[in-house]
């Protein structure tokens, strides 16, 4: 790691002006005032919420930083302003380099048009100049692996065909900076295989590259630094194990922020422990696919409940509810409570894919009456080479017959080393 | 020059202050973008078409053919001495030019909000790239309009050297509407229903189907505050050596284009921060 400066933040903020309640039902008259007024700068609105605020930072040039916190934490935000879609409200930040940007699929491309076109398309929206395109041209149509469909529009593509050529563009910019947001990246597994590929690429070239995520693991293997954010601001920069800690235990307990279940404060069941634990009944928060897991709640009761029905779903980070377990469901009455308490749910081997989950855990009041209590508990990973979420919300082993009959593979091909966690 | 910074290249992101900052500088340095976006827009019209850019010459033969029915032949709008379709074309194509390249100017950063909301460019770019590839189709039936007129038997005048003063003007003003109105349509979808038929009403508002002799003395002072007057004029003027040129009209005009234009980009620079957030 060489110590040139690749990306120097200093003091970056940005701020947004919050609707007013109400305001949403202004005619279009009074809004186009208020709009127009306000895109002169007229007069400062009310409620202003700084999605980033005084963020300074310095990375050199080869580095891998993490960016993580709980959504609404400002990494969205901060990315956009480092590759200018937003224009920060205060600060600056200076950018050693070319930056590169990995987009969405197909952003960007004509479907009318013919690869070919679309190749050059593709470089200019992504900052190369023709010249360089025209040069690459080849070289990005042998990575696409398109062949001569280079000259069909790209409307008649297979979705494969089509994430090859943009990322066959995308790799030949050769950038200094990446920015890499995970939520970007969820393609389909080709995509993704083509993405670490080339992030990998990039990184043994020296470049610089900043990390998006909510997958613990994913920042785990790729970076060597995280900077954590909470509430707009930087909250710890420095080495991935510190930052995922402090992220971890900011995942845990928070209260969601659900209408239906009124303030908190008024809640007559409060749940103050949510921890995860193995077979053996030890706390952690990784487990292999098909491992038992427990968990265990603690609650605090502040008006007696008759009845209540405790619930833990398992909410994967892309937040599907991949399945719910509840004591009314399992047939049980917990009866009147009035005194804290403590639950534990011991569940079977567990058959969901490699992810990171989030525990959920709602109290309702007895026949999935009215929500009394709804807060955001543990965070855990289930890993898995093979078994990500590209095989569906769970897995379960099968028997297979046929003629001729399946025979068991050589045990390397059972278990072929997945691209990432 | 590359589109995009080089190694050695340094980016600088501020909020930018004050507002006559257009930064046409990185306008300039994305014009690579411009030209891929125009080029685009030409290309993805005409694709999959089968009379291709034939539609270009098309559109406005019927519609001179409409006017001229019913305007000419009906109405018994008089046309200064010249045979009524060509004096109705010479008009009708700049028009048809100003009110494509202002609707999809307007029109254009919401059409692209993908582009707007994932990657940074001078966002200047798009309403450029709007008033530009309507162009085309301009010059293409500008042949058309010479090959009626030769069927009349006019020649061209020399006054067809200021064209490029009449094109670029009216270019100006497309322009001007696209950066007072796109920002608004990102906000409001409104405008992209309002548009059509404001340019609509404009249209009659114009000396397109009627001549500018037929309008009252006493309101062309105020008629000429519309600045398509002193344009079309200044078309019919040069493309057809048809009157005299008012040179009034025609520095009233300029001056309404040029002010708008300034105000639009004063607008569109301070609203163009929030379009990613709003689009």
């Amino acid at each position: 790691m060489s110590e040139t400066p690749s990306i120097v933040a200093e003091g970056l903020g940005k701020r947004y002006r919050v609707v007013t309640p109400g305001s949403q039902h202004l005619s279009l008259q009074q809004q186009l005032v208020r709009r127009v007024a306000g895109a002169f700068g007229g007069r400062q609105a009310r409620g202003d919420f700084w999605a980033l605020r005084d963020v300074s930072f310095r990375i050199a040039r080869g580095e891998n930083v993490g960016v993580i916190g709980l959504n609404g934490a400002g990494k969205s935000t901060l990315l956009k302003l480092l590759s200018r879609i937003v224009e920060p409200t205060s600060g600056q930040a200076t950018l050693h380099g070319r930056l590169g940007a990995l987009l969405e699929v197909g952003t960007g491309f004509a479907l009318e048009l013919s690869g070919r076109d679309n190749v050059f398309l593709y470089g200019s929206i992504l900052g190369m100049k023709n010249e360089e395109v025209r040069r690459k041209f080849d070289a990005i149509v042998e990575f696409a692996g398109i062949g001569r469909h280079i000259e069909v529009p790209v409307k008649r593509y297979s979705s494969g065909m089509y994430v090859r050529l943009a990322f066959a563009v995308a790799a030949h910019l050769d950038p200094d900076i990446l920015f890499l947001d995970e939520v970007l990246a969820v393609g389909d597994l080709a995509f993704q295989r083509k993405v670490f590929e080339f992030t990998k690429s990039l990184q043994k070239r020296d470049a610089t590259i900043l990390f998006v995520s909510h997958n613990m693991f994913s920042i785990k293997t790729m970076c060597e630094r995280v900077i954590y954010l909470r509430n707009g601001s930087i909250e710890y920069d420095g080495r991935v194990e510190g930052g995922i800690e402090l992220y971890e235990r900011d995942c845990r307990l928070a209260v969601v922020g659900w209408d239906e279940a009124g303030a908190p404060e008024t809640w007559a069941v409060f749940v103050d422990r949510c921890e995860l634990a193995d077979a053996d009944g030890r706390a952690k928060t990784v487990f292999d696919f098909g491992e038992p897991i427990k968990v265990r709640l603690g609650y605090q009761i502040r008006r007696p409940v008759q009845s209540p029905n405790f619930s833990v779903s398992f909410v994967r980070s892309d937040g599907v509810t991949c399945c719910t377990y509840s004591t009314e469901a399992d047939g049980l009455d917990l009866g009147m409570l009035s005194e804290d308490g403590s639950l534990e749910l011991e569940l079977p081997p567990t058959k969901l894919t490699a992810e990171m989950y989030s525990v959920h855990v709602t109290v309702r009041q007895p026949g999935y009456q009215d929500l009394i209590c709804a807060q955001i508990g543990a965070t855990f990973h289930i890993r898995d080479e093979l078994l990500s979420h590209h095989f569906g919300v769970f897995h379960e082993r099968a028997t297979w017959h046929g003629s001729p009959q399946p025979q068991p593979a050589a045990p390397a091909l059972t278990r072929p080393t997945a691209f990432i966690d | 020059m590359s589109a995009l910074p080089d190694v050695r290249t340094v980016t600088r992101i501020r909020a930018r202050t004050g507002m006559l900052d257009f930064d046409l500088k990185s306008v300039w340095q994305y014009r690579e973008l411009l030209y891929f976006l125009v080029w685009r827009d030409v290309k993805v019209r005409y694709a999959q078409a089968v009379l291709g850019t034939g539609w270009a010459i098309v559109q406005p033969l019927i519609a001179v053919a409409i006017f001229t029915v019913i305007f000419h032949l009906f109405a018994k709008l008089p046309s200064d001495g010249l045979p009524y379709p060509v004096f109705a074309m010479a008009a009708i194509l700049p028009w048809t030019y100003f009110s494509e390249a202002s609707r999809r100017s307007a029109l254009g950063l919401v059409g692209d909000s993908d582009l707007v909301k994932k990657v940074y460019f001078p966002r200047l770019i798009i309403p450029l790239a709007n008033i530009v590839s309507p162009l085309i189709d301009f010059a293409i039936t500008l042949l058309v309009l010479f090959a009626l007129m030769a069927w009349y038997g006019i020649g061209l005048s020399p006054n067809i050297v200021f064209i490029p003063v009449f094109v670029f003007m009216t270019m100006a003003l497309s322009l001007s509407i696209g950066l007072w109105l796109g920002p608004v349509n990102v906000r409001f979808r409104d405008v992209m229903h309002t548009l059509p038929f404001v340019l609509q009403i404009w249209m009659y508002a114009t000396p397109i189907v009627y001549p500018l002799s037929m309008v009252p003395d006493r309101w062309k002072t105020l008629y000429s505050l519309n600045p398509t007057v002193g344009l079309i004029e200044g078309f019919r003027w040069s493309l057809l050596g048809h009157g005299t040129l008012d040179l009034m009209a025609l520095v009233l005009s300029a001056t309404v284009i040029f002010a708008s234009l300034f105000g639009g980009l004063v607008f569109f620079r301070r609203a163009e921060r929030s379009f990613a957030d709003i689009i």
